[in-house]
């Protein structure tokens, strides 16, 4: 794994030549030997086509590559920082969420209303995700970042696990994320819990769940 | 650390007898024992204490020996108060993380916003390089930081904002890195702003022994006035120099636009 957690909000990297890695700009902390960070005009990986896609998406998160041989230390803005290993599978995340990843995932945009139609637009409104998120796919490690700590949660066919929208941070294998509603007359009179929207997400995979109901 | 104990037995009830001596309650207190001794604090750190403790502006006209010899700025000693008695009190900082450093006839250099108490067999002085405090002696000081401090051993280069200070290091200076804005790319980037910057062309390099403190995030603290420096030539940052230093006013940049860096590197 190419990113190793050194506290709850900096994790350090090894770049070694001939393999990249891509990072939010400005999120270096420090770096020991000879590395380059230039700023990735394409905003990520793919052609001119995945570019332009990704600004539409409004998921074009300035990126830098990171090249050369060294140590490199990553945090940004006192955010707790997680890494998360992908074998093959694909993560969900907001590219704002995004401190750094390995240069073997591949970089894709995902339209929301392509899982569930109507009603997954609404849910990226609700979870503030808007109508498209950022896929990331292949082998490799990902470090992302979260307001408050991260935890895990597991999801099992038996088993669908409800977040909230605010605290949804990012989640991967087969699941299917349905927003669920509990609107009741008591939320139209404003008596509501509170909790009205939950995301609930079901099949088999991981969901990552924030310690902070606060975005990014 | 933990402030809550092992899960289900509730919070920890500390009692004078129970808080530690000079060392951290939590990663976001730090206790300090008086035994008629003296500590120099920033003012309002503190947040609570057991005993007798006196807290005194450092105007007042009982310290100014003290003062003269352990307190070297004496533009901003408003800003600190000497806390004398026995007792044991509670230093933080807006839930910042607080760590205490001992100094064993060493020095060390640390942004002014960070520090929050000191022992007076330190000695305070301003770092030649504005915002910084360097201290010298023995004794031990206590620091807030964004994040966990991780300590590096040079060569290093870090982040400007994640630079909390360093000690021994000899050579603390500037390292810019631009190498994508040379070539023709570069030209066209230098020249369109397109593509933009990616933050991290300007670094602090350090070489040499000594070590280097991070903190794990780019959020600076607020900077606590050093103090103002002597109006004379050859003074780095007085502000006889500062009119020229800084960002020129005026000519507003287009967006994407690389700023001073362009000036910097000449292009």
């Amino acid at each position: 794994m190419a990113f190793r957690e050194i506290n709850s909000k900096m994790v350090e990297a090894t770049v070694v030549p001939g393999q990249r890695l891509f990072s939010q700009r400005g999120a270096m902390l420090a770096y020991k030997g000879e590395v380059s960070f230039t700023p990735s005009l394409q905003g990520g990986q793919g052609g001119l086509m995945s570019m332009i896609g990704r600004r539409v998406a409004g998921e074009a998160t300035p990126l830098m590559t990171v090249e050369g041989s060294g140590t490199v230390f990553f945090g940004h803005g006192g955010h707790h920082v997680h890494v998360i290993g992908l074998t093959g599978d694909t993560l969900y995340v907001e590219a704002d969420r995004l401190l750094a990843f390995e240069g073997t995932l591949r970089q894709g945009t995902m339209f929301m209303g392509s899982q569930g139609g109507v009603m997954g637009m609404v849910r990226g409104q609700v979870t503030g995700q808007g109508l498209f998120t950022t896929t990331l796919q292949g082998h490799g490690s990902v470090a992302v970042m979260a307001h408050g700590g991260v935890f895990e949660v597991p999801i099992t066919p038996q088993r669908p696990v409800h977040v909230d929208p605010q605290a949804y941070v990012a989640h991967h294998g087969d699941v299917r994320n349905r927003l669920s509603a509990a609107l009741g007359w008591r939320d139209m009179v404003g008596r509501g819990s509170g909790e009205a929207f939950q995301l609930e997400l079901s099949g088999s995979g991981v969901v990552y769940v924030q310690a902070s109901e606060e975005k990014l | 650390m933990n402030a809550w104990g092992p899960p289900g037995a509730g919070p920890v009830v500390h009692d004078p007898m129970t808080l530690p001596a000079d060392d951290n309650v939590n990663s976001y207190t730090f206790c300090v024992e008086l035994k008629g001794s003296q500590w120099f604090l920033q003012k309002g750190k503190m947040i609570a204490y057991y005993g007798a403790i006196e807290f005194n502006g450092v105007g007042h006209g009982r310290l100014d020996r003290l003062v003269r010899t352990s307190f070297h700025s004496p533009l901003h000693a408003s800003d600190w108060v000497v806390a004398e008695g026995s007792g044991k009190m509670l230093l933080a900082d807006r839930a910042f993380d607080v760590n205490s450093y001992d100094l064993d006839d060493g020095n060390l250099t640390i942004r002014s916003g960070n520090l929050l108490a000191f022992q007076p067999s330190l000695a305070l002085k301003q770092s030649i390089v504005p915002g910084f405090l360097t201290l010298i002696g023995t004794g031990k000081f206590v620091a807030a930081s964004n994040g966990p401090v991780v300590f590096m051993e040079p060569p290093i280069r870090v982040d400007p904002q994640a630079l909390v200070g360093w000690a021994d290091c000899p050579s603390p200076c500037h390292h810019y890195d631009h190498g994508y804005l040379t070539g023709v790319m570069g030209g066209l980037r230098a020249m369109t702003g397109l593509g933009g910057a990616s933050r991290e062309e300007h670094q602090f390099e350090f070489v040499g022994a000594g070590t280097v403190l991070l903190q794990s995030s780019e959020s600076l603290m607020a900077e606590q006035a050093s103090g103002a420096l002597p109006q004379e030539p050859g003074v780095p940052g007085g502000a006889g120099v500062s009119g020229s230093r800084g960002q020129q006013a005026g000519a507003p940049r287009l967006p994407g636009q690389l700023g001073d860096l362009q000036r910097r590197f000449g292009l």
